[in-house]
């Protein structure tokens, strides 16, 4: 069951570009496999986006990432905040 | 009975089998998740699954689906495999009202064994990994998070332990969803009113009682422990995390301890939920762990949800419909049964005697404004006392053949529901509908029903008689 492991990958190989927010250079290695080389994860520092190197490319292609879950990077200030902070007692 | 921790449960579902073992090599995703999706989708009565081969992982094991079939579910009630669901239902009801029996306070957890104070990962700790395709990233959604009320810490009764989604945002930083609504949402709200954290322990890998529990509706000053005590019918085990002081379950496979950080809002989601739609994102609390305790070799107990039915709709079937049932019964004692486990429901099922005509649509209107009908009840199907609303073919039946489109129907418009419904306009707002299929008595006296077939004699005889041969 399962498909083969896919390459190995190493710093050298970080993504450019996070397939949710299109951001660039803002990804980086989340962790690594315990058995050294399996995998990878990455994660992207602005929308926390995280993925491993073995999972298939809808997961972590920016061209075909469908729009209804992509992100803009603008509007993550603007998101609603659940539950509200609120005041400080006096 | 009792179970006293999952590998218990586990060994228990595995001479009764209702456990695969599934010791060749599988990827973190899709396949976990893949199987989970899977076998309810097969099936009602499918096993739970335990994965001790994942690619990169030298000793990580996965549970899944561990309450995901009606046997398993009737397996952690301590019954029989083959108990009806109705059966279920009354059992569940009756150890319900014995709430509440106190805890076993304990200092030899099992989870004591290893401790890990610096340099924490939890990606190496536990095969975590991507539940749904569009996931942000891996979560953990069936672990116990136990939160004490800031304002009041020495209250047993107001420390929580319920069940949210949790983001695996970096190896030992956490996204938590506490509504607003939550018990944890108001030991939230007292702790950044105060301007401190709020310590948080998450328990992650446990019996199935206490899942169960978890995800109950129960009252602010009511304690998870002591309801698990009542439906496991013994004393639940607890002992004291080392970090927070918080008490948390006794035969836990792993035990995280951190803080929700005060006044911190970070995006989370989306994440696949329970209504078949994805949720988020949304700027949601942030957890950072700082202790971590855990058996050797921890079991990661994980659950897959998306579109119905999956294990969380099992897990949560009857501690919804139980409530439900005894919030009507105790103003309409003609009320005999409950069945709202569709989307957690939102769509429900209600058997009723009719004092009179236009009762049952009466009943159907109260199920709307129970504390849990405020959020779901949006379709409510009435049934007859002789329908049993867990049989759908019944339910169905009386549909089909007592439902008067022009008489049975009541809108409700603009009432309150959960904004995860992805039908609700704005969100949170919706109308709501009873559905009325019961049989017309006075003053409504339409319809041809004088002449109910009814079972030939002795069936009952012949429906015992012929289970034992079955069996
Ligand atoms: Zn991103």
């Amino acid at each position: 069951m399962g498909r083969p492991p896919q390459r190995t990958d190493q710093m050298s190989d970080l993504p450019t570009t996070c397939a949710r927010c299109d951001s660039t250079g803002t990804i980086r290695v989340l962790t690594t496999s315990p058995v050294p080389g399996a995998w990878t994860m990455y994660a992207c520092s602005t929308c926390t986006y995280s993925w491993r190197s073995t999972e298939a490319a809808y997961v972590s292609d920016p061209a075909t990432y469908p729009a209804a879950f992509k992100v803009d990077p603008a509007a993550i200030a603007e998101m609603p905040v659940v539950p509200t902070v609120p005041p400080r007692r006096a | 009975m009792p179970y006293r921790d999952l590998r218990e449960f586990l060994s228990v579902l595995e001479e009764e089998g209702q456990l695969l073992k599934h010791t060749d090599p599988v990827h973190p995703e899709p396949d976990l998740s893949a199987a989970a999706r899977a076998v309810p989708n097969l099936t009602d009565r499918g096993p739970a699954l335990l994965f001790d081969n994942i690619h990169g992982y030298r000793r990580g094991r996965v549970a899944l689906n561990v309450v995901g079939s009606w046997p398993n579910h009737a397996l952690m009630l301590g019954m029989d495999k083959d108990t009806p669901v109705k059966e279920q239902f009354f059992e569940f009801a009756r150890r319900w009202d014995d709430y509440p029996v106190p805890a076993e306070r304990r200092d030899d957890a099992p989870w004591q064994e290893h401790t890990i104070d610096e340099g924490i990962d939890l990606f190496q700790l536990l095969p975590l990994f991507r539940l749904n395709r569009y996931d942000v990233g891996t979560y953990i959604d069936k672990a116990v998070v136990v939160s004490r009320d800031p304002d009041d810490p020495d209250h047993f009764g107001k420390q929580n332990a319920g069940i949210y989604r949790i983001q695996v945002k970096d190896k030992a930083t956490l996204g938590i969803q506490p509504l607003p609504t939550h018990d944890i949402g108001l030991h939230l709200r007292a702790a950044e009113e105060r301007g401190e954290n709020l310590p948080v322990a998450i328990a992650i890998g446990n019996d199935p009682v206490m899942t169960t529990v978890s995800g109950m509706p129960l009252t602010y000053e009511q304690s998870e422990y002591e309801m698990a005590g009542a439906i496991q019918g013994e004393p639940y085990r607890i002992a004291k995390a080392p970090l927070t002081g918080l008490d948390v379950p006794w035969g836990a496979e792993v035990v995280l301890e951190g803080e929700i950080l005060a006044g911190v809002r970070e995006i989370e989601g989306p994440f696949g939920e329970f209504t078949g739609h994805y949720s988020g994102g949304r700027r949601q609390p942030v957890i950072r762990i700082t202790k971590v305790s855990h058996r050797t070799d921890p079991i990661f107990e994980h659950l897959y949800l998306g579109m119905p039915w999956t294990e969380m709709d099992y897990t949560l079937a009857l501690n919804t419909s139980v409530p439900l049932y005894q919030q009507l019964k105790k103003d309409f004692p003609e009320v005999v049964a409950v069945n709202a486990m569709y989307t957690q429901g939102l769509l429900a099922v209600v058997s009723v005697k009719q004092r009179y005509g236009g009762f049952a649509k009466a009943v159907g209107m109260r199920a709307m404004t129970t504390p849990h009908g405020l959020g779901y009840c949006k379709v409510m199907i009435m049934v007859d006392e002789t329908v049993d609303p867990f049989n759908l073919a019944q339910v169905m039946w009386a549909m089909s053949v007592k439902f008067h489109p022009q008489h049975d129907i009541v809108t409700v418009p603009n009432a309150s529901v959960l904004p995860l419904d992805p039908s609700s306009d704005p969100a949170g707002i919706t109308h709501k509908v009873v559905f009325d299929a019961t049989t017309p008595i006075a003053p409504e006296t339409r319809g041809h029903y004088s002449q109910t077939v009814d079972a030939p004699a002795d069936t009952k005889k012949w429906e015992d008689l012929l289970k034992g041969l079955i069996k």
